[in-house]
């Protein structure tokens, strides 16, 4: 299959601040592939999404590597690129609270498509119904703030719809939803993804919404990735001591699983702060000199299984 | 939207009633009307004369109620300077003001919202600085002071404008540039903070995030927004206009409600200076009552309920 999105050496900075927010991180995505992004808050997982949207928030940029996506160079300052769509972590204050939904679907059925009037009208009630939601005649009057919260995320995702994307980074799409909601949510990205052959990015701190939708998954700890596999594989045979950490805290529902989480010891540290070498080995057991001098370079230790680490778990 | 009008018009009765009532104290505590009105060596039965005319000489709590019957069937009295109604004398100057605050009004939105805008967009930029710069000296500079150097610039030194007078249309250049520039500075300030306000919420993100081009984020999107606080603003700018004749009218020596109202206050002409004060607030009223119906016009999350 043929790569649709070439990440090399992205770093990202504070530049006003000398403050590196993802230190030189490289992954690729093929055609109709899940990929996800797992690490604690603050690991650089969103600020990932934004630069590949090209949507880094004022004051932060991208200061070296690329982003290739399929075959056109994103140059740095131009518009988005239209075939790469986003849906937020909080849908609600992701929509214009002065617009309704239809100008919201239509506009951009115009933008993308070119579609306008009652044609753009009858697209956009195509959309709504199609991500489930009924009544999208009188919905298409209605403001955001007359939607619940999973809604108006399934407003978003109509909206993204709405380009045709050929990606779509989901950043955080269920968390601030309630859990039945995040079921239905996940349940649309798997049918929507199925449908229509996009490749889709999801960023989730939670190891089961990654589980559920990514066919690899990538860790990420302080701006690097440190470790990616096919989910499967990184659930059951985490090589990297933080993902494997990271799933040893996930509370199991198994009453006959009586062992408690394991926390990991020590907190996260600051960006402008970071301990040299691996920015883990302070809170790692199996470190070594090694770790605090050098950074680990990526090694495979498998088909498709990459970790950047001096002293890997066993499987 | 009537039990929403209905409600608003009670409470606008009430402020009124309240006001009446205050001002009336007020008024009476600050000073004997009868030695302000006549001269320093008039005669003790002069003055029972000139408070038995008037009805001074009753107990405050009558004057009171005989001045609310009158007031609420629209009789203010007539005025003690020189005997005419105060109607007439009060109405007679509102044209006047109007002539100056309208067009005030209109001029300091004309420069103050692509001012704000501008500067919010380009922010942090020279034009930024060139514009925040201006509108800090605009908005701290007192505007009587600013009329007193605006005359002094332009009518003693300059000599192309009068200084003082309503005879023309020039006469009205000065005062209402004062008056403009001044509430320029404060809505040009505001609109480019709303608007930073705005550009940094999410579904600004979201949109640019789309592709939305760059005049359309800021006309569609963020500016409908941005019109709702601003609104309150615009409330506050009309309704500080009213103040401010007060201190500028003079300085111009302009015949407005501003001047009219220093003149009574100064020479003890309480039905006049009630009577205007009882009209600034009938007019800050009817502005917030603007400002209510224009923020639910604005606002879908009110307009609504």
């Amino acid at each position: 299959m043929s790569k649709l999105l070439t990440v090399r050496d992205l770093v990202v900075e504070v530049p006003a601040r000398n403050v590196t927010i993802i230190g030189g991180i490289s992954f690729s995505l093929e055609a109709g592939q899940t990929l996800g992004l797992v690490g604690e808050s603050g690991c650089g997982k969103s600020m990932t999404c934004y630069a590949i949207a090209n949507m880094l928030p004022r004051g932060i940029a991208r200061t070296g590597g690329s982003i290739e996506f399929a075959c056109d160079l994103l140059k740095s300052g131009k518009a988005a690129d239209p075939t790469i769509a986003m849906i937020f972590q909080d849908p609600t204050s992701s929509l214009n609270p002065v617009h309704t939904i239809g100008y919201y679907l239509e506009s951009a059925l115009y933008r993308h498509q070119g579609l306008k009037g009652n044609d753009a009208r009858l697209e956009a009630m195509r959309l709504l119904e199609r991500v489930g939601i009924d009544r999208a005649e009188s919905r298409l009057r209605a403001y955001p703030h007359q939607f619940s919260g999973g809604m108006n995320q399934r407003v978003m995702i109509a909206h993204a719809l709405a380009a045709k994307p050929q990606l779509l980074i989901a950043d955080e799409p269920t968390t601030a939803l309630d859990v039945t909601m995040q079921a239905q949510i996940l349940h649309l990205l798997e049918e929507l993804k199925a449908e229509t052959g996009m490749a889709l990015i999801i960023v989730s701190h939670d190891l089961g919404v990654i589980a559920r939708l990514a066919d690899r998954a990538a860790v990420m700890y302080c701006g690097k990735i440190i470790e990616t596999a096919p989910v499967a594989e990184l659930l059951l045979r985490p090589a990297h001591p933080y993902a494997r950490a990271l799933i040893t805290c996930m509370p199991s529902i198994d009453p006959a699983d009586l062992e408690p989480p394991v926390p990991i010891p020590g907190s996260v540290p600051l960006l402008d702060s970071l301990p040299g070498g691996c920015h883990f080995h302070p809170r790692c057991s199996r470190a070594s000199g090694e770790c605090a001098a050098h950074f680990p370079a990526p090694a495979m230790i498998g088909p498709v299984h990459e970790v950047s680490c001096f002293h890997p778990v066993a499987a | 939207m009537t039990g929403f009008i209905v409600a608003r018009a009670f409470r606008a009765i009430v402020v009124l009633v309240f006001t009446v009532t205050l001002v009336f104290i007020v008024l009476r505590l600050s000073g004997d009307p009868a030695q302000q009105m006549l001269s320093d060596n008039a005669s003790p039965e002069a003055l029972a004369a000139f408070n038995a005319k008037w009805a001074l000489d009753r107990s405050i709590f009558e004057q009171y109620l005989f001045y609310l019957a009158n007031a609420l069937r629209g009789d203010f009295g007539v005025s003690f300077a020189d005997g005419r109604e105060v109607f007439s004398v009060v109405s007679e100057r509102i044209p006047k003001t109007l002539a100056l605050t309208v067009p005030a009004v209109i001029l300091s939105l004309l420069i103050g919202i692509p001012a704000g805008i501008i500067a919010a967009v380009r922010r942090e930029s020279a034009v930024d600085k060139g514009v925040m710069a201006g509108a800090v000296l605009g908005y701290s500079i007192p505007n009587f002071l600013l009329g007193l150097v605006f005359i002094f610039a332009f009518a003693v030194w300059l000599r192309v404008l009068p200084s003082s007078g309503s005879s023309t249309w020039r006469h009205a250049i000065l005062p209402v540039a004062t008056f403009a520039l001044f509430n320029a500075a404060a809505v040009a300030r505001f609109m480019r903070s709303t608007l930073i306000d705005v550009l940094g919420q999410p579904y600004i993100a979201a949109a640019r995030a789309d592709g939305v081009p760059n005049w359309e984020i800021i006309l569609r999107h963020a500016l409908p927004n941005a019109a709702i606080p601003m609104v309150t603003t615009l409330g506050f700018v009309a309704g500080g206009l009213l103040g401010g004749a007060v201190l500028v009218e003079p300085v111009f020596a302009w015949p407005g409600l501003g001047s009219g109202f220093v003149n009574a206050t100064s020479t003890g002409d309480l039905p006049v200076a009630q009577a205007m004060i009882v009209l600034f607030t009938a007019f800050m009223v009817i502005i917030n009552f603007g400002v209510d119906v224009l923020y639910v016009v604005l606002n879908p999350k009110i307009r609504k309920h």
